[in-house]
């Protein structure tokens, strides 16, 4: 990649990232929740944004230096698993996403409810369920954002900038005609006595909190920022200022021109309309204002919660990378080019929240994981700080550290003790249900440890014992590198098993020894599964062996006996179901149905490989002297790789050959080859004419030939006679036939270790 | 078309934009039986230009370089690119001119009448806008 497409791939300005933040904020606290925040603090509650806006400060000034300093898709989520390690990071993607969800629902309720303003649309009772008015308006539009998100209309994106232009233009309008109107006597008393006087500023809080929800989702597309260093901070503070700056200023106008107690639910549904209408009525237009006000209403609601399903694809698609969650999420649809299951799933459970919650109750449950995911956030800063890694360098720093991520931390915590018990309550069920699935799913998957953790254990000498206990018990123990050796044959197993061992031993991994049992489709699996005796008589030996030497080579050992009908197939759905990352298996002439063995029921197998497969046509396991040929390509990579580690263990000598139409050429090729592979003290042989003759004279000197497969799908054509089963009859020694893994393969390797 | 692409074959060097994996997969094996001499994969990520993207860049990248080594696994010598562009055939058109390429072939995508119309129906496109021969592989056979 060049550096101009580097250049394009960020493509988003200031004004665009600005209006990210301001777009997702602007909806909710205006259109929404004024009634709601009316009732709940009277005109103080202008008060209460104004402290939701500093508690966002604290964070955003966090997440800004985090997100110069890791510019990675999915924002909080990632800083928060990179640095507090996947048990944080499930708490924090699933309360991030969820958070969402719950914020997408509560936007589009309020959509609904500007809906119903001018649509007469029937309430509708299923059941139980009763649909209001505003709950079907609600579903409407929340299918039509979905739909919209699903096939990436990409005009949608665009519309973005210029409806906050439009929103914060008809909202200034607002403000001047409204403030014309204030009459400072309605402010009046500024804490009324029946919400609590000034102690029910913080309540407030916690209740218009969900306003203050978007600044973070600037981070979730940094990568995407031109100048992520200048404009990521200034967008991020900026737009968490103009839009407390715009909310404070409108509640004021609101309440100076009706009193707050009319504002309420029990009175109206959209006291934003009602002021306008007395705004706009002293200049004659007070329709117009209803109107552009609804408009506004509408725009407003559209685009906080299409920028929410759009965030929360960003979330899914990092904790998918993580391994926190199914990568098969985030698959990308082939016409649309869009992450359409995330968007599907999102969608689903907006659907879902719409028709069960009400706006306060989604409002608040928004707020409460969000706050948690910023109380975190705050944290993982202070831990990419003191762990002096050397890879963490903000081109923005927060000022003042650690004050301002500790009183991020502690406010955003804090102010969840302002809401109700159930909503904390609700809160903490999704914090244990983080904490179960990580134990539960995640932890088995993801290889990723946190700096956290990583800290810890560095210093395991100086640190409390039982922090490095509780690290050290909570690791990730996805990482560990699996081989698999399905095994049939005693003749063999010693030999499979050595090859396994030294690869489990080099990645500090571990082999699985697995013993399939093909029984006939007319006997049962249970049946046979309670008669193994029956089938194979000492079943349970060849395993036992197989542990005895791979424990002397001192790798750790499972074993695991499995009853197909099947033979062949299983050992690739076992290779998928137990995750392995290399299968090395046998291959000889004996009968079909012999398990382990390559040649049965191949063809159906298709092209799709689970794992690495290395497979061995045993003459005797003798890795003195290693032959590789090679034409280049991802599987003679992994022969490169086989031939590195026996090399290293075994002190072989390597050949590699390369037969090429003209010898210069070749020569040139190859040397290139064994530099890039790390073999560079190799024997370099190139021959030129036929393929299988020259892989055969250059056998006659060595002990083991290692074949990549040089086209896809070649463990599962071996019976068809190709080149590779040619060479591998038509030498003498032993044959090593590698394959890399396909489906789950590049990308997975790429970025999976 | 100008005089310097009819100097040189059809297939001296083929553009082969795909989309993912299974779509480079499929066409790689599609363009092999007709043996061109250079081939360069493109992998066009789709941008919204000022706004956030359908999917994470990152993302994309990943698909690109899983795409490429599929090539790869039929044309071990491909050149790869990958562009970053609002309009997908736009950025094939331009990218073929900037490497000269001498054809660009590709497979039309699968999918009814509404999904050719979301995405755009790029098929027509290509072939109507492009400057240079465009050579429509085959849809694959049972069996690949």
């Amino acid at each position: 990649m060049s550096s101009d497409d580097e250049e394009l791939a960020k493509d988003l300005g200031l004004l665009a990232a600005l209006t990210i933040g301001v777009g997702t904020m602007i909806g909710a606290g205006i259109f929404v929740l004024p009634g709601q925040a009316a009732a709940a603090a009277g005109p103080a509650v202008a008060l209460s944004f104004v402290v939701g806006g500093v508690i966002s400060l604290f964070t955003a000034l966090s997440a800004s230096e985090l997100g110069t300093a890791m510019p990675k898709a999915g924002g909080s989520y990632y800083y928060v698993n990179h640095a507090l390690g996947p048990l944080f990071g499930c708490i924090a993607g699933w309360g991030n996403w969820m958070g969402l969800a719950f914020a997408s629902a509560f936007y589009t309720l309020g959509f609904g409810e500007y809906l119903a303003t001018f649509l007469p649309i029937p309430a509708i009772g299923l059941g139980i369920v009763t649909l209001s008015s505003f709950q079907i308006g609600a579903l409407a539009a929340g299918l039509v954002f979905i739909a919209v998100n699903y096939v990436g209309a990409k005009e949608t994106g665009r519309l973005q900038v210029f409806i906050v232009v439009t929103l914060v233009g008809i909202l200034t309008l607002f403000s001047v005609l409204g403030f014309l109107q204030t009459d400072l006597s309605t402010l009046r008393p500024f804490f009324p006595a029946e919400t609590g006087g000034a102690t029910a500023i913080l309540p407030a809080t916690g209740l218009v909190f969900v306003s203050f929800l978007g600044f973070a989702k600037i981070t979730t597309v940094a990568e995407e920022l031109k100048n992520p260093g200048r404009n990521l901070p200034l967008a991020v503070v900026g737009s968490v200022l103009i839009v407390t700056t715009m909310y404070a200023i409108i509640m004021v106008v609101l309440m100076g021109v009706i009193n707050w107690r009319q504002l309420s639910p029990e009175f109206t549904k959209t006291p934003v309309l009602d002021v306008a209408e007395i705004a706009f009525g002293t200049v004659g237009l007070a329709a117009v204002g209803v109107g552009l006000l609804t408009f506004a209403g509408l725009l407003a609601t559209a685009s906080s919660a299409n920028a929410s399903i759009l965030a929360s694809s960003r979330i899914n698609f990092a904790m998918g990378r993580d391994r926190l969650i199914s990568p098969k999420l985030n698959d990308i649809h082939p016409n649309f080019a869009t992450p359409y299951r995330s968007i599907a799933v999102t969608g689903g459970l907006i659907l879902l929240f719409i028709v069960v919650g009400d706006v306060k109750t989604l409002a608040k449950a928004g707020s409460v994981l969000h706050l948690i995911v910023y109380g975190l956030l705050n944290v993982a800063l202070i831990i990419m700080r003191e762990s002096n890694s050397e890879e963490y360098q903000p081109e923005f720093e927060v000022p003042l550290y650690p004050i301002v991520p500790v009183l991020g931390a502690l406010t955003s915590f804090g102010l969840i003790a302002f809401m109700k018990p159930i909503e904390i309550g609700l809160a903490l069920v999704f914090v244990v249900g983080g904490v179960v699935w990580y134990f539960a799913y995640a932890r088995s998957k993801t290889e990723k440890q946190g700096i956290l953790s990583e800290f810890i254990l560095s210093r395991s000498e100086e640190m409390p014992d039982s922090a490095v206990t509780a690290a050290s018990s909570m690791k990730p123990d996805g990482g560990q590198f699996r081989v698999m050796v399905p095994l049939a044959n005693p003749e063999h197993e010693k030999d499979l098993i050595t090859l396994a061992s030294a690869f489990a031993r080099q990645r500090n991994g571990i082999l699985e020894a697995v013993h399939i049992i093909t029984v006939p489709d007319q006997t049962s699996l249970e049946y046979a599964a309670d008669h193994l005796d029956e089938h194979e008589h000492n079943y349970h030996e060849i395993l036992d062996e197989a542990q005895r030497d791979a424990e002397t080579f001192g790798v750790d050992v499972e074993t695991h006996t499995i009853v197909s009908h099947r033979s062949f197939e299983e050992v690739f759905s076992t290779a998928r179901s137990h995750d392995a990352d290399l299968v090395v298996m046998g291959w000889g002439e004996d009968a079909h149905g012999s398990p382990g063995r390559v040649e049965s029921a191949l063809d159906d197998l298709g092209m799709d490989l689970p794992s690495d497969f290395l497979v061995l046509k045993d003459r005797g396991f003798d890795p003195e002297h290693v032959l590789v040929p090679t034409a280049g390509g991802p599987d003679s990579d992994l022969s490169a790789e086989v031939a590195r580690l026996f090399r290293d263990a075994y002190d072989s000598e390597v050949t590699l050959l390369h037969v090429a139409d003209d010898a210069a050429e070749g020569e040139a090729f190859l040397e290139e080859w064994a530099t890039d592979h790390d073999l560079a003290h190799a024997n370099l042989r190139v021959e030129t004419g036929d393929v299988e003759q020259a892989i055969e004279r250059a056998a006659e000197d060595c002990s083991m030939v290692i074949l990549g497969a040089t086209e896809r799908g070649l463990v599962s054509r071996l019976v068809s006679g190709s080149l590779v089963a040619d060479v591998a009859e038509g030498v003498d020694c032993s044959v090593l036939l590698a394959e890399r893994a396909h489906k789950r393969g590049i990308a997975d390797r790429l970025f999976g270790r | 078309m100008t005089a310097e692409h009819s100097d040189q074959s059809l297939l001296s060097h083929v553009l082969l934009p795909v989309a993912d994996e299974e779509d480079a997969e499929s066409s790689s094996l599609a363009l092999e039986p007709y043996a061109p001499e250079r081939v360069t994969t493109l992998h066009v990520v789709e941008k919204g230009e000022g706004v956030p993207d359908k999917t994470p860049v990152e993302q994309s990248e990943d698909i690109a370089q899983a795409a490429f080594e599929t090539v790869r696994q039929v044309f071990p010598d491909a050149e790869d690119r990958t562009a970053y562009r609002r309009d997908v055939v736009e950025a094939i058109l331009e990218v073929a001119e900037d490497v000269d390429a001498s054809a660009i072939a590709f497979r039309p995508r699968e999918g009814g009448r509404l999904a050719r119309f979301l995405s755009g129906g790029r098929t027509t496109q290509i072939v109507t806008e492009a400057d240079r021969p465009v050579v429509v592989l085959p849809r694959e056979g049972e069996g690949g």
